[in-house]
């Protein structure tokens, strides 16, 4: 690993542990998001339900994303954007042109092609 | 790491190897060991790399594949042995209906894990394709392979073997015939909405059930008495409604309900009703309220039920009439013959006169508790249901109006209740009797003729002062103006009017007597306003002792100085007379009535021994014969004899002579003498009656139809007949053949004419 394991959101202690899933990359960065958040793509939400049993993913609640770390890191950012506005209050502004500029253009095109696989 | 590149690297065949081989693994519950990201990759690059097709259609082979070994496995060896046995085959339906909801839950949970690989592909390709995705696959391939003969046939008529066995009280596992049924109902087989239940279930249970219900409401008509019938009826339309909820749908509530309706209830309801000692009749002779309830909510769910159970009971109120009519007809003969007995065995009269109006007391009574005992049922079981409270009115007012002496008995009933009934009970007590009388009298169709009678009765309880409660008449009289107004009550108010009058009149007259000159007799008088009592308006004829006569003419003469031009004639048949008698052991006061003391003077001033022929007392009183014996029979023959008749006999001969009775004894001061008190008329005098009722109509008749024509001018024979008819009924029901006489006869006195059409009539001014 030639980064360290960031963390997206601070885990509460509180909080029951299958609340919170481990998202990695294909180069080896982990990301724990709350279920939640990571529900937010259609296709991870697939991955972990684990209604009757479920795949592999969902007994471990690891997902290996197939992708860099760079982009699924975006690809979390979008998903916590998105589950935060989706629950806030309607007339708050959703600034999603401040979100479009915090894309770095070199990665938009794979970036694409990620959110087409994740359904999201 | 640089950006991931979709290579040329991509295999179809490894491809869909290694995901056809993951499949299987799925469908062998191994989903846990399989990595979701990994299938969904193989989906997804067989759908971008244009192969969606061969993934669709690999998948449905393998789905198809799957339910033809689960079909293999699991169900066919659960079919039916074909047992005689209920238990057994109890047993074994249970087992294949469990068996077929084992493989639906385990294909629908293959077809969800697909589902979740296979996401890209119902995203992209089958839309396109214009192909069912995944679950609806699911659902298809199920229908096509699973739900098909004979496995179909065997659940259905395992399914209707279970609802067997519980109808025939056995026990079922309701929750394994939900679960195949739940089944049923999520399966559609058209656009619309057709599930399997609806195509393939729904309507062979309603046929099997109407088959079913057609023998068990033939069975139970002639295995049960009434209640147990409506006992197990209503059971099972519970159990019935019990059944769609908890194990069948909802939706077949009703058809099913309607099922029983139609086999079980309106076939069968009218035999149950008129059962022999269990029907209603029986049922309301026991007070078997819970049944009754329960009759009247079963006949409710059917358009039959109500009309069937009016029916019956309007037969079982006249009936039940009939008998009470007939006891008192009955009554009414034997006490004529009663009464004939106590005479000759010259017992008192009183007495024959009480036993005069038993009839009529019994007769209401009778009624009232045959009306309490229905509005009981009423009340307690048919919810005080309005079209059963007119049918209970029509039977009873059917029934009364066929004793032709209705009218008389409740007056007389009143009557009796005004004079003696009410002593000694509260004001509620008398509320309560008078207002049951007036139930009584709604019945009554001819209220005229009730309306002579009750005058009648009013009259004497008036003058002899025999009424027990003031109050209690006015009361009366209030209740009969509400239920008929005004016009029918005026009268009576006139009467209570002309009494209070006379009351006045008599006590000044007594103070212009005491200042002047007074007669021996102390008067009292009641001028009676001679349209408002009901006597006859000629008195009869009779000559006076001079004492009475001059206090007559005093009496007269002061009446006529306070309101001249008015005529007043004596009815001295109604009046009564307080006299002292000496007799041999002590004087008695003796009141009798004024004929009698009439005739009594005749023997004022004869020597013991003297006495006085039929014909004598006859020719000096110039009183009618009749009356004349009536008068006699109760001095000399009665239980008091004043008089002596000789011969002594209980009936007064022509031939009779008579003496003053000195040696008469009796242990009381004060005696009083036979008035003849109210009993049921015998024929002449209801024929009498009758013909002066008939006379009544006819004047009313006249006057409605003249008021009628007066405002039309111009009218059609038929629309005159109604309407004379309408304005009538609330007095009479006037019949269509005296309504055409009456205008017959204002023709002949030039009221109306007859005009050229000979169907209608002008009014001639």
């Amino acid at each position: 690993m030639t980064r360290d394991t960031q963390e997206i959101e601070k885990k509460s202690s509180a909080e029951p542990q299958d609340q919170w899933v481990r998202l990695q990359s294909i180069d080896g960065f982990c990301y724990l998001v709350k279920r939640k958040v990571a529900n937010a793509s259609g296709t991870i939400r697939n991955m972990l339900d684990s209604d009757a049993g479920g795949y592999a993913e969902a007994i471990s609640r690891q997902c290996e994303i197939n992708e860099r770390g760079i982009i699924v890191e975006k690809m979390v950012e979008y998903m916590g954007f998105k589950t935060y506005y989706e629950t806030a209050n309607p007339k708050e502004d959703v600034p999603v042109k401040e979100f479009l500029e915090r894309i770095p253009p070199e990665i938009v095109l794979e970036l694409l092609l990620a959110a087409d696989y994740q359904e999201m | 790491m640089a950006p991931r590149k979709h290579g040329p690297d991509f295999s179809l065949s490894k491809t869909w190897e290694d995901l056809s081989k993951n499949i299987r693994e799925i469908q062998n519950h191994n989903a846990s060991n399989l990595s979701f990201e990994e299938n969904h990759r193989y989906a997804y690059n067989m759908v971008l790399y244009k192969h969606g097709e061969t993934l669709y259609n690999g998948v449905r082979n393998l789905v198809i594949e799957n339910l033809e070994t689960l079909a293999g496995e699991e169900i066919v060896p659960t079919f039916p042995t074909g047992t005689s046995d209920p238990s057994m085959q109890n047993d074994e339906e249970d087992v294949l209906l469990k068996a077929l909801r084992k493989v639906w839950d385990d294909h629908r949970s293959n077809m969800v894990r697909l589902g979740q690989i296979l996401k890209y592909m119902d995203r992209s390709y089958t839309k396109d394709a214009n192909v069912p995705d995944t679950h609806n696959m699911g659902l298809q391939l199920f229908l096509d392979h699973i739900i098909k003969p004979p496995i179909k046939d065997h659940l259905v008529s395992a399914i209707l073997s279970q609802v067997r066995h519980e109808r025939d009280g056995e026990s079922i596992h309701r929750s394994t015939v939900k679960g195949c049924v739940d089944v049923f109902l999520s399966l559609e087989v058209d656009r619309d909405g057709t599930t399997v239940y609806k195509r393939d279930l729904e309507p062979v249970f309603l046929s099997e059930s109407q088959d079913f219900y057609e023998k068990e409401g033939k069975r139970l008509l002639h295995s049960c008495d009434g209640p147990e019938f409506l006992r197990l009826a209503e059971e099972r339309f519970e159990a019935e409604a019990s059944r769609t909820n908890h194990y069948l749908s909802s939706q077949t509530t009703q058809p099913l309900l309607q099922v029983l309706k139609d086999n079980l209830l309106t076939p069968h309801l009218e035999s149950v009703i008129s059962k022999e000692n269990s029907g209603l009749d029986a049922m309301v002779d026991n007070s078997q309220f819970d049944h009754l309830s329960r009759l009247f909510r079963l006949c409710r769910m059917v358009p039959t039920g109500i009309p069937c159970l009016q029916a019956s009971l309007k037969k079982s109120i006249i009936r039940r009439g009939r008998e009470i009519n007939q006891v008192s007809l009955g009554d009414d003969l034997g006490d004529a013959n009663d009464a004939e007995d106590v005479k000759e065995k010259g017992k008192g009269k009183a007495k024959a006169s009480a036993l005069g109006i038993q009839p009529a007391v019994t007769w209401v009574q009778d009624v009232l508790a045959l009306k309490d005992k229905f509005d009981i049922v009423w009340q307690n079981s048919f919810q005080s249901n309005r079209e059963l409270e007119i049918t209970l009115n029509d039977a009873f007012g059917t029934f009364v109006n066929q004793n032709e002496k209705c009218s008389e008995f409740i007056s007389l009933f009143i009557d009796d209740n005004l004079r003696r009934g009410i002593k000694g009970k509260t004001d509620l007590e008398v509320e309560a009797i008078l207002d049951k009388t007036i139930t009584i009298f709604r019945f009554i169709s001819e209220k005229d003729v009730f309306e002579r009678y009750y005058k009648g009765h009013l009259a004497k309880r008036l003058l002899h002062s025999r009424s027990a409660s003031d109050d209690a008449e006015h009361n009366m009289l209030t209740k009969l103006k509400i239920e008929c107004g005004v016009q029918f009550t005026q009268k009576m108010e006139g009467m209570f009017n002309d009494m209070k009058i006379s009351a006045d009149t008599t006590k000044s007259y007594l103070d212009h007597v005491s200042k002047t000159t007074a007669p021996e007799i102390e008067l009292s008088v009641t001028v009676m306003t001679s349209n408002a009592w009901p006597m006859t308006n000629n008195p009869s004829a009779c000559i006076l002792p001079s004492q009475m006569d001059k206090a007559c003419k005093s009496f007269e003469q002061f009446y006529h100085s306070k309101h001249s031009g008015r005529r007043l004639d004596w009815q001295l048949n109604l009046g009564n007379a307080d006299v002292h008698v000496r007799f041999q052991d002590r004087s008695h006061e003796l009141n009798v009535s004024t004929l009698a003391l009439v005739i009594l003077l005749l023997f004022e001033n004869l020597g013991d021994d003297e006495t006085l022929s039929y014909s004598d007392i006859k020719g000096a009183t110039s009183i009618e014969p009749d009356e004349l014996k009536r008068q006699l029979q109760s001095l000399a023959c009665a239980k008091y004899k004043v008089l002596r008749k000789h011969p002594s006999g209980r009936d007064v001969k022509e031939s009779d002579t008579f003496s003053f009775n000195h040696a008469f004894t009796c242990p009381m001061k004060k005696v009083k003498i036979g008035t003849i008190s109210n009993k049921v008329e015998n024929k002449e005098e209801r024929k009498e009656t009758l013909e002066r009722i008939d006379e009544e109509r006819r004047y009313q008749t006249d006057a409605c139809i003249v008021r009628i024509m007066k405002d039309r001018k111009h009218m059609k024979h038929n629309d005159l007949v109604n309407q004379v008819t309408a304005q009538l009924t609330s007095k009479f029901s006037p019949e269509p053949m005296l309504i055409k006489k009456r205008i017959e006869h204002l023709i002949e006195k030039e009221y109306l004419e007859r005009c050229e059409d000979r169907k209608s009539y002008n009014y001639l001014a």
